[in-house]
């Protein structure tokens, strides 16, 4: 075919300059591909820390409204477990009544920062349009306190304790394909069952197993019950996911809210799964009128509040990555256009003589278009290539990354012991630190991309090149060489 | 009115015309009526072809002399529809070329009108098939066709085994033949050469003109040819000299044609 040849030889003529103009247009390209990646890579690792904190499947959590916190000057809510020294030794006090806490364990499972749902309410928001399933759960934080012996007598006695916390889901075990333990692969034993819902069994992250040596069969002590660990789970990553999983109808039982009133029938997370991506807005929208007092989390709205180096990483490739490519990008495809045009008027004798002979300036143009197409498509390949290679370089030498998200667990404690003499109080947290291997994976999206880059780069630069040749009267064209 | 006249003789080239239809004697090819071409320079403007009225016969043999920049290039422009005149009308064979649309005027030239150029102006990327065949593109004739009459027509110059040459690889003579056989494989009806012997030594010029020559008796093109050289212009059957955008014509060594259509 004449055209290919044409278009062939011409090519060859000036391999240099193609081979320069697809180089621009590989690197800006390639840039795109590589941030692109990155970018792909760190949604996906906040898609990850996400799911290995709410599980996978969930496109939007409801929390409840969180209890107000207590003010140095309110002094401790009504119902909080506070000790208290002084000469008769320590006594741990709840709601007026005090006993002597020495060489006593004494543990609570609290809820944390999220106040109480009515479980009622689990069912009306399954019930709500386009909602395809909602589950509800308990977020606690067993705090476990040992009081020594000798603590709180005269003159002091031992140094203030420190108290063991973990954290522990109760898991509806109807819905086990919503919430938490939904992303958990069981390494050993058995998830929960709809059978287990009143047992006094749990589910053991991997890591709080191998730390405290536990396996299937062995005990571990929630709230103070004993609890028969019957399977050990692994989540997709590392980082601090729930300790235990019990069933929630035994979370309600055990758990108690901020005043220590009993949760039963109470949740303090709604997880919910939209029909479709596009009903997540919508279904936010009706939960929020439904239960106006509770915060309403979707998946996006949730990786804004994620912390830690997956943050920064997100924020470089979004920002920095995104507007250095566009600017490679007009860098190239300003070069390539002006490269297309100096050789259009390289060419002002040939384009004219091919008018001579009868061509149309549609087929020369179509003849410089076709030119540029394939040195865009020839630089958009090596741009996908620069891309891949870019995404491997960030793969291999990329840090983990890692994502926070901290809530105070809404506990209050007092001690004695201050330096001042008078008490020590602290509210512990819950800090979910998630670890995840920075992974930049190019994507068909990334490719098809590059595609329409290079597509539109060789265009860009043809219509350069082919608006100079409209103009071109072959009679000028004929008389600047003559 | 710049009118080129002089007297005939009714001696007519040998040869058919592309549809293979006999040549018909006496019928015209180009009426120029008035034709005048102003370029815009700066803030002047300047007449290259001034009020010229000129005909020229199906088949006949014109050669236009004239110093640079007198408008020898512009008239053979104006007659090859590679631009257009300021004022007055240019017919080519009943066909009013002042008016036609671009696309018709494209399809015209790649049809009836054959070009040869002092540069050779081949494509240098091209063969020398490539850029003969180039010339039978527009026309849309299939390739097995187009690769016959490539061959044929590098033949017909001598050329056949040059076919794969580019043009950086043959001589000039070699350029300008392929130059003609680019121009002549559509069978035009006109062949305009703008001094085609330019930029060639003696001997090949000789060679060049001699295969004009040939070609135009025994094809019966219509051919116009400016040159600078007297001597091949006294070969042709009439002699324009184009001096200040004005043509006067004269005699040439050959049989001038019929003095009926001498006059614009």
């Amino acid at each position: 075919m004449f055209f290919i040849t044409y278009l062939r030889r011409e090519l060859r003529r000036r391999m240099r300059q193609a081979v320069l103009i697809a180089l621009g247009l590989a690197l800006g390209i390639g840039l795109v591909v590589t941030v692109t990646a990155a970018s792909a890579g760190v949604k996906k690792a906040q898609a990850d820390v996400l799911k290995s904190l709410y599980g996978v499947g969930t496109d939007i959590t409801v929390t409840g409204k969180p209890p107000r916190a207590p003010t140095s000057a309110s002094g401790p809510p009504k119902g909080a477990t506070t000790f208290q020294v002084g000469p008769g030794g320590a006594k741990v006090c709840q709601n007026g009544k005090c006993e002597n806490a020495a060489g006593k364990t004494i543990a609570h499972l609290t809820p944390g920062n999220y106040g109480p749902i009515s479980q009622s309410k689990v069912a009306e928001v399954a019930g709500l349009k386009n909602v395809a399933a909602a589950a509800g759960g308990l977020v606690l934080t067993d705090t476990g306190v040992k009081i020594p012996k000798n603590f709180g007598g005269i003159g002091g006695g031992s140094a203030p304790p420190t108290p063991t916390q973990f954290n522990v889901d109760g898991v509806d075990t109807s819905h086990l394909s919503l919430g938490p333990l939904s992303a958990g692969k069981v390494t050993s034993g058995r998830s929960l069952t709809s059978a287990d819902a009143t047992s006094n069994v749990a589910v053991v992250d991997s890591g709080y197993a191998i730390t405290h040596k536990l396996k299937v069969g062995s005990k571990v002590s929630v709230a103070g019950h004993d609890f028969t660990v019957i399977g050990i789970v692994s989540q997709p990553q590392g980082g601090s996911p729930p300790a235990v999983y019990i069933p929630l109808a035994r979370a309600q039982a055990l758990a108690t809210g901020s005043t220590s009133k009993s949760l039963k029938n109470k949740v303090n997370a709604i997880y919910v799964t939209a029909a479709s991506a596009a009903d997540i807005s919508a279904v936010q929208s009706e939960i929020k009128h439904l239960l106006p007092a509770d915060t309403v989390t979707t998946a996006a709205s949730l990786a804004s509040q994620v912390t830690g180096s997956v943050s920064s990483t997100a924020k470089l490739a979004n920002d920095l990555g995104k507007w250095l490519s566009i600017l490679v990008l007009i860098a190239a495809f300003a070069v390539a256009s002006l490269l297309t045009m100096s050789a259009v008027g390289r060419r002002v004798r040939e384009f004219g003589t091919l008018k001579a002979l009868g061509w149309r300036s549609r087929r020369i143009i179509a003849q410089v278009i076709g030119e540029s197409l394939v040195i865009g498509i020839v630089g958009g390949a090596a741009g996908v290539v620069l891309g891949f290679a870019g995404a491997a370089i960030i793969t291999s030498v990329a840090p983990t990354l890692t994502g926070d998200l901290t809530s105070p667990t809404g506990q209050h404690i007092q001690a004695a012991g201050g330096s001042g003499g008078g008490p020590v109080s602290f509210s512990p947290t819950a800090s979910h630190t998630v670890a995840v291997p920075m992974s930049a994976s190019v994507t068909a999206g990334a490719i098809a991309l590059a595609v329409v880059l290079a597509l539109a780069g060789g265009l860009l630069a043809g219509s350069f090149g082919s608006w100079r040749i409209a103009r071109l009267r072959p009679a000028d064209a004929l008389a600047r060489v003559a | 009115m710049n009118t080129g006249g002089m007297e005939p003789d009714a001696t007519q080239p040998r040869g058919r015309k592309p549809d293979g239809t006999n040549r018909q004697e006496n019928t015209l090819m180009y009426q120029l009526t008035d034709v005048t071409k102003l370029y815009t320079k700066g803030r002047h403007t300047v007449p290259a072809v001034r009020d010229l009225s000129l005909v020229i016969r199906d088949g006949e043999w014109l050669a236009i002399q004239g110093r640079t920049g007198h408008g020898k290039s512009t008239l053979l422009n104006l007659l090859g529809m590679l631009d257009r005149p300021s004022s007055g009308t240019i017919d080519m064979d009943g066909k009013n070329l002042t008016r036609l649309p671009g696309r018709q005027a494209s399809r015209l030239r790649a049809k009836s009108i054959g070009f040869i150029f002092q540069t050779f102006n081949l494509v240098p990327t091209l063969s020398a098939a490539e850029n003969v065949e180039a010339a039978l593109i527009p026309l849309g004739v299939r390739a097995a066709e187009r690769r016959r009459r490539v061959a044929a027509a590098l033949d017909s110059v001598a050329l056949g085994d040059r076919a794969r040459h580019l043009p950086g690889e043959m001589s000039g003579g070699q350029q300008q033949r392929v130059a003609v056989a680019r121009a002549l494989i559509k069978e035009p009806t006109v062949l305009l050469a703008d001094e085609p012997t330019g930029n060639l030594d003696e001997d090949t010029r000789d060679e060049i003109i001699n295969l004009l020559e040939k070609l135009w008796r025994e094809r019966g093109l219509t051919l116009v040819l400016v040159t600078h050289d007297t001597a091949i212009a006294r070969r042709a059957q009439r002699v324009g000299v184009m001096s200040k955008g004005l043509l006067t014509i004269q005699a040439g060594d050959r049989p001038a044609p019929a003095s009926d259509l001498m006059t614009g």
